[in-house]
């Protein structure tokens, strides 16, 4: 390879994806009304650390496969890179994401199946769950000590061949603030579970307890909770919730009037969306929205109606149902007593002139 | 792997590259064996050996398998006839019969890394990333501390685009060898680079910097690829050392020009990047790939008559370049020439009707020009609404001409159409409102300029 065409190599990849740099946790989201298709640039996808993003070097990154397993073993990013890999469009939200918040996104991840990864370690008959550990650590509670960022998932979900250790977003290599060089990807799942810069995977039995998940005090946070009369009720946080955003018009919009496209995203973790529905009157009529892509399983879809909009007051709101009969919420469930799933048809106030 | 295997082994995979030979069926059944004994078949193995490689010195390759593969049936265990019988299989591209040529030899040779080798050239060959993969992982258990295997296997896969995977071979290369060669690892560097491990690239490239005994030109590039990585992490300030490094190091390296002046052209500092384009237009005089950021350049610092030079230079180097009309047309625009726009932006349209919005760009240019042609600026914008029937700026360019013109209510429709399909630009409503005023309608007019308030005071939609 000449010197040129080693310049020109570098300068496209260089100029494709452009990179943030930080060294403390960071929580960044951007309008969805950026996307210009469905799938979001890397440079538009939402951030949401718990920890500083570890320097992570390809030459030395690991990830270790161990725990109730036959052979445990550890890999390396070039053996990572020598697996058999598989594409997957999906979507990735904050469980924390406001009821119209911009803390999602969806993007083509490209990995190693876990369930590959788990095979050649022959993975134990009494192996019930996985605990998912990244290269970034600290402390989540004021009290819990220095430990690395860890969730637990069950085992047969990242059985599923779409579960994945993804090292590449849309055709690039992961931003580094997306888990470079590579992170966990559990689709349909909410994002704190696809655990970035992936270290380690534990597989547990049923009753182990694993340290850095319930030292961290993880354990006591992504939860739902709902209380209902006397009764408390305390379940962990797992399959995205059907939901819809209004990409435009945004909240406290002045327009013109006249025929405006109203658009935006749909997704749920159940099946696949198969109707988004849009109100201008605040819920009391609604209009089929169009979708403009295909559902799939773990993909958004990109809806848009066009408003015949006349001058006047008006609450703006959309609405998704799901292949699985889920339908998006009108408004939050009073019993719920957490901050997460935030899931209802989010009121925005349009005035036409 | 002995250097002479290695350099057999890319001979090879050259050789193959430029082949582009019909697939060839071999006949699977052996011919009958020679009934004179051990003898006999030693000297119709030496003759079938000898033919096959006249054969294959000839290019003739189907013909060198056919003579191989009656070879291996009279020495079946014998893996160096089976690994020419697949050299032959894959230059004769027959890969399927290569591939198990090759998994032959493998199963006979175990601690031989060629057949192994040869069966990630057949793989790709044959399209099939996972066999590829399959054969780099063997490669890699069985052989992980041969530098210069993974190296070579790096080069190939970078040669033929299979960047992820040359990666992964070279960052193998690099772990195997304590002592890598500075080649290497600026290749590894350009690479990590490129897949955005930035941190990566820019220690390996500055590890090569420091090298004060290397070759300045490698240094440069070494220096460049700092640059640009320093770039890609979010340090453009940082960047441009490198790469002024990279230009003093080795000034015969046009690239380096340019990705400075691309960072300057970022950074807003259009006068910088003018100063280091002139410097290589004086070192590159004949250069074309500088005309064009050059005059893009010159436009923005106002310098428009040595814009004007510039990129009309391209144009008759590179008569289909689209950027350089554009930017052509737009010093022109910016100098007053409106003739000249109209004319430069004619040749474009001439050469690529399809271009995005050209009959918009011509019409626009045309309505510039005084006295302008209207009846041409409305057969430009018939043109312009074939091609893109919503597009709202057909309209509004409509509206300009019917309002010159005099033909208020053909103006009133045209606007009103451009609102309908734009209703979130501020321009038509406010032309709307001037007319409807100049037509004694000020209550519709009055809406018209409050609709454009609406949009100019609302937060951004």
């Amino acid at each position: 390879m000449t010197r040129r065409e080693l310049l020109l190599l570098s300068s496209a990849g260089a100029y494709l994806a452009p990179a943030l740099w930080a060294d403390e946790p960071q929580n960044v989201s951007y309008p969805l009304r950026g996307i210009s298709h469905s799938i979001t640039p890397p440079d538009l996808f939402f951030v949401r650390d718990h920890f500083p993003p570890p320097a992570l070097s390809l030459e030395s990154w690991q990830l270790t496969i161990d725990g109730h397993v036959q052979n445990p073993y550890r890999i390396g990013f070039s053996d990572l890179l020598e697996l058999p890999t598989k594409r997957v469009e999906a979507v990735l939200e904050c469980s924390g994401n406001a009821a119209n918040g911009s803390a999602a996104a969806n993007g083509i991840w490209e990995g190693v199946p876990v369930s590959f990864l788990l095979e050649q370690a022959g993975i134990g008959h009494d192996a019930a769950f996985l605990a998912l550990e990244g290269y970034d650590s600290g402390r989540l509670l004021q009290r819990s000590p220095q430990l690395p960022y860890a969730q637990i998932v069950p085992l047969q979900k990242c059985l599923d061949s779409s579960s994945m250790v993804a090292f590449k977003l849309n055709d690039l290599f992961l931003p580094r603030r997306n888990g470079f060089p590579a992170r966990a990807l559990v689709p349909g799942w909410y994002a704190m579970n696809s655990v970035k810069w992936l270290r380690r995977i534990t597989a547990l039995g049923p009753d182990d307890r694993h340290s850095p998940f319930y030292e961290s005090g993880m354990n006591l946070v992504y939860n739902r909770v709902t209380q209902t009369g006397g009764d408390r009720a305390v379940a962990r946080l797992s399959t995205l919730q059907v939901k819809s955003v209004v990409a435009w018009p945004g909240d406290k919009a002045s327009l013109p009037a006249g025929r405006h496209l109203v658009w935006g995203f749909a997704w749920t973790g159940s099946g696949a969306v198969n109707r988004v529905s849009v109100s201008v009157d605040g819920g009391a009529t609604w209009n089929a929205a169009r979708l403009e892509t295909t559902p799939g399983p773990f993909n958004w879809v990109r809806w848009s109606y066009v408003w015949p909009a006349g001058p006047g007051e008006y609450v703006v709101m959309s609405r998704a149902s799901d292949s699985q009969g889920n339908k998006q919420p009108l408004v939050r469930d009073k019993s719920r007593k957490d901050i997460y799933e935030l899931n209802w048809c989010a009121p925005l106030s349009c005035t036409v002139r | 792997m002995s250097s002479t295997g290695v350099r057999r082994f890319l001979a090879l995979c050259v050789e193959i590259a430029l082949l582009a030979a019909p697939a060839f069926a071999l006949p699977q059944a052996c011919p009958p064996i020679p009934t004179g004994g051990a003898a006999e078949v030693q000297s119709r193995l030496s003759q079938l050996e000898r033919a096959a490689q006249a054969d294959m010195e000839g290019h003739r390759f189907a013909e060198a398998a056919g003579e191989l593969r009656e070879a291996a049936c009279l020495a079946p265990q014998d893996p160096r006839i089976l690994y020419s019988l697949g050299v032959a299989q894959a230059a004769s591209g027959d890969f399927l019969s290569a591939r198990k040529s090759f998994e032959a030899v493998r199963q006979r040779e175990p601690g031989n890394p060629l057949p192994l080798a040869m069966l990630v050239r057949v793989g790709f060959s044959l399209g099939d990333i996972d066999g590829v993969k399959a054969s780099l992982r063997a490669l890699a258990a069985q052989f992980p501390h041969d530098g210069e295997l993974h190296a070579m296997l790096a080069q190939f896969l970078v040669q033929n685009k299979l960047l992820d995977l040359a990666l992964a071979e070279s960052l193998r290369a690099q772990q195997a060898d304590p002592h890598p060669s500075a080649q290497a690892s600026i290749e590894l560097a350009v690479l990590e680079n490129t897949v955005g491990a930035y941190d990566d690239a820019i220690r390996n490239a500055l590890w090569i910097g420091s090298q004060a005994g290397l070759p300045a030109s490698l240094r440069a590039s070494a220096a460049g690829v700092a640059g640009l990585s320093e770039e890609s992490a979010g340090h453009p300030e940082a960047a441009i050392p490198r790469l002024q490094e990279a230009i003093q190091l080795d000034p015969s390296q046009e690239n380096s020009y340019l990705a400075l002046a691309f960072l300057y052209e970022k950074l807003q500092k259009f006068g910088d990047a003018v100063a280091v384009l002139e410097q290589a237009r004086r070192r590159f005089p004949q250069s074309a790939a500088l005309l064009l950021p050059l005059g893009s350049n010159l436009v923005r610092v106002e310098r428009y008559p040595a814009a004007i030079t510039a990129l009309r230079q391209l144009l008759e180097q590179a008569p289909d370049d689209s950027d350089a009309h554009l930017r052509l047309a737009d010093a022109y625009r910016k100098t007053g020439n409106h003739a000249g726009e109209v004319q430069i932006l004619s040749d474009l349209e001439r050469r690529r009707p399809d271009y995005p919005s050209i009959h918009v760009l011509v019409a626009s240019a045309m309505l510039n020009q005084e006295p302008a042609d209207y009846a041409k600026v409305l057969d430009e914008l018939s043109l312009a609404e074939k091609s893109a029937p919503s597009d709202a700026q057909v309209f509004y360019l409509r509206a300009k001409v019917f309002l010159a013109t005099g033909q208020n209510e053909q103006a009133r429709l045209a606007l009103t159409r451009s609102i309908e399909l734009a209703p979130m630009d501020p321009s038509p409503y406010y032309r709307l409102g001037r007319l409807l005023l100049a037509m004694g309608q000020p209550k519709q007019a009055q809406e018209a300029f409050d609709r454009m308030h609406v949009i100019k005071s609302g937060p951004p939609q």
